[in-house]
């Protein structure tokens, strides 16, 4: 496949609201992308229909290669009883089989992931002792031992200071360049052109995908965020009401 | 005590009793960190309504028949946890929120469980009492067919954890993730529930409906409070298991009272141990070490007070009076209530931190120099020497602070 992410015709609903509209992209590989919009409009569950944890209601996505995934970090119980060591070796338990326990081989891949964001010092300690940023570099050390073509993270800036936050963006600059590709969801405008090559614009429908240069700009965004767009989703809306009966 | 293992009517409820707790709270440790203990409680009192069913249905095929009536119980209240397991995960699917359909689910099965049981007691009453016992258990009559079942479903799940630990660890930690990352946790899953609606059949027959998510659940919070490894919490929450299910037999064979109830009681007093008296997360010991943490406030204010004016003025209330003697035996003060050379070097460090601290929230934070004395207060009990050398260097090493007064030189 030429492409890191393809999507053609993707259509996703909850129930009877319909949650993406007809989403037609390519994302060429070994690019550092922002999926950019604003709240409620379908970034993270485009992450998931990628990873295939939700079904399209029509049309298709597909990536090439291997798939990591980072969801969000408040969507797991940081007072579950792990260490920081087992968490990261999660990211090997695809390859351990049905009876399977880990290796020496994912054993040494776990610390050197672990190594790779600072967090070796903290292997044996409880998750939640860690803090936000820690937390962060955790999933990400995770996802760095299935040693993916293509990176997923959903909102990996949230709740994090910004230190912390240039601190995994150099982490993901440098899985960039060893060719990987990186697909990140934000919601803070004012650092897309310095982070991103690529942009994603997504409210609901596709407003823009292609280099950040062409498609970060005043009239997209526009579009994205504007006035413009709130006649169109109180339509859909009405029509999921319309459609289940609470009208 | 062996009596309780060897003797031929005492060893089925005992052996029953502990390979049954054994194994639901290895079920209730997956549960309760997937957080559905609720779940429990709806499934168990949804196997009534079948068991009742069941036991009819038997009677009328089998009038004369004794022996099958435990399959027929088990049989109709396997089928309707499991239809009640189908119940909510179609309502939670809904727009019902979780908690309402585990309400009304529960209430549901249980109101039609009690309405078909005292038609029974009116129309056949002579399996009544068969329905009757499921609601609180039996132990008492358990035979040695019980210990076989019990065994093969501790011995089933014990296999399916050593097994599929992995697995299952990602599962209860993070399902999405696990989905996504191709672990195939997707029949695990399916197993979880299996076993849950399984050990909740096979249990009501000893603790009853009523009390058996009780069985499930508490060994597991007595577990978690003791460890922060999956292995140790399963293994604790098993041991803690049988040994309530023993116990439990004990108690109620010497105080003549009911098994089933006795058994709860003591897991939950286990829980409640776990809860107060755990080393890191009891309750205890945190107040232990809440009031650790205010003796030492206590002590560094004595010894800053002396380092300003020479004395202890205050009245000595009894706080204060075990801060000194504290403070003597530490060897800060002396008999006199004077500084030691050591005492001496202390309270300038804290008068070191309480300014330096003042001056950060002023310099870098904007704060008004009026309003810094009182979070300074508490904070120069809190900082650690790395957050002092920090403070320092950010602050380029100052002389005074924003009241004016001089900072203590940092002493070796």
């Amino acid at each position: 496949m030429k492409y890191a992410i393809e999507a053609e015709g993707l259509n996703i609903n909850y129930g009877k609201l319909s949650i993406l509209w007809d989403l037609s992209f390519q994302i060429p590989k070994g690019m550092l992308v922002g999926l950019i919009g604003p709240n409620g409009a379908g970034k993270s569950t485009l992450l998931k229909a990628i990873v295939q944890l939700i079904k399209p209601f029509s049309g298709r996505i597909c990536y090439s290669g291997h798939i990591a995934y980072v969801p969000q970090k408040e969507t797991v119980d940081w007072d579950f009883p792990i260490t920081v060591e087992e968490v990261v070796l999660m990211g090997r338990y695809s390859r351990l089989g049905l009876f399977g326990r880990p290796r020496r081989a994912d054993r040494d891949a776990a610390k050197a992931a672990l190594e790779e964001v600072g967090l070796l010092a903290c292997a044996g300690r409880q998750i939640s002792e860690l803090s936000g940023g820690q937390q962060q570099r955790l999933f990400i050390a995770r996802a760095l031992v299935q040693n993916a073509d293509l990176i997923l993270l959903d909102e990996p800036f949230s709740g994090v200071d910004l230190a912390s936050e240039k601190v995994i963006m150099g982490l993901l600059k440098k899985q960039k360049e060893t060719g990987k590709t990186i697909v990140i969801v934000h919601h803070d405008l004012p650092s897309v052109e310095e982070y991103f090559d690529w942009v994603l614009l997504l409210n609901h429908r596709l407003l823009g995908c292609g280099p950040t240069k062409e498609v970060f700009t005043r009239d997209h965004l526009m579009k994205a965020f504007g006035k413009t767009q709130t006649l169109f989703h109180e339509a859909l809306d009405l029509t999921a009401k319309n459609m289940s009966g609470l009208l | 005590m062996i009596d309780f293992f060897t003797d031929p009517v005492l060893r089925a409820p005992t052996w029953g009793c502990m390979l049954l707790c054994f194994a639901s709270s290895l079920v209730g440790v997956m549960i309760f960190l997937k957080k559905r203990s609720l779940l429990a409680e709806t499934l168990s009192h949804a196997a009534y309504p079948g068991a009742c069913l069941g036991v009819v249905l038997f009677s009328f095929l089998f009038p004369q028949g004794e022996h099958g009536a435990y399959w027929a119980v088990l049989g109709g209240a396997f089928i309707s946890s499991l239809f009640a397991l189908l119940l909510v995960h179609w309502l939670e699917s809904t727009r019902v929120s979780s908690d309402a359909a585990l309400c009304f689910v529960l209430a549901l099965f249980f109101g039609v469980g009690i309405v078909v049981a005292s038609g029974m007691q009116s129309s056949i009453p002579v399996w009544y009492q068969e329905v009757r016992m499921l609601l609180f258990g039996q132990a008492a009559t358990m035979s040695d067919l019980h210990i076989w079942i019990y065994g093969g479903l501790a011995l089933f799940l014990l296999s399916f954890l050593f097994l599929h630990f992995c697995p299952l660890q990602a599962l209860l930690f993070d399902r999405d993730f696990s989905k996504s990352a191709r672990i195939r946790v997707e029949w695990v899953e399916k197993a979880v529930f299996w076993f849950l609606v399984l050990s909740l059949v096979l249990g009501i027959r000893s603790v009853g409906v009523v009390l058996m998510s009780g069985m499930l659940v508490a060994p597991a919070v007595c577990a978690r409070a003791f460890s922060d490894r999956l292995q140790t919490v399963f293994i604790i929450a098993g041991s803690v298991g049988a040994a309530s299910g023993f116990l439990g037999n004990v108690f109620s064979f010497y105080a003549h009272i009911p098994t089933g109830p006795t058994i709860v009681l003591v897991g939950t007093a286990f829980a409640l141990g776990g809860l107060l008296f755990a080393p890191r997360r009891g309750v205890c010991f945190r107040l232990f070490r809440v009031f650790q943490f205010r003796l030492r406030c206590m002590e560094e204010n004595v010894l800053k007070a002396v380092w300003k004016k020479g004395t202890v003025s205050e009245r000595p209330t009894i706080a204060l009076r075990l801060a000194l003697w504290q403070l003597k035996r530490g060897g800060w003060m002396d008999r006199d209530l004077q500084l030691t050379d050591d005492g001496r070097k202390k309270a300038a460090l804290i008068i070191r931190l309480h300014r330096l601290w003042e001056l950060y929230l002023t310099e870098e934070l904007g704060f008004h120099a009026e309003k810094v004395h009182h979070t300074a207060e508490e904070m120069e009990h809190i900082l650690t020497p790395d957050m002092e050398e920090k403070l320092t260097r950010l602050l380029e090493n100052p002389k005074l602070d924003p009241h004016l007064q001089p900072i203590p030189e940092k002493e070796l």
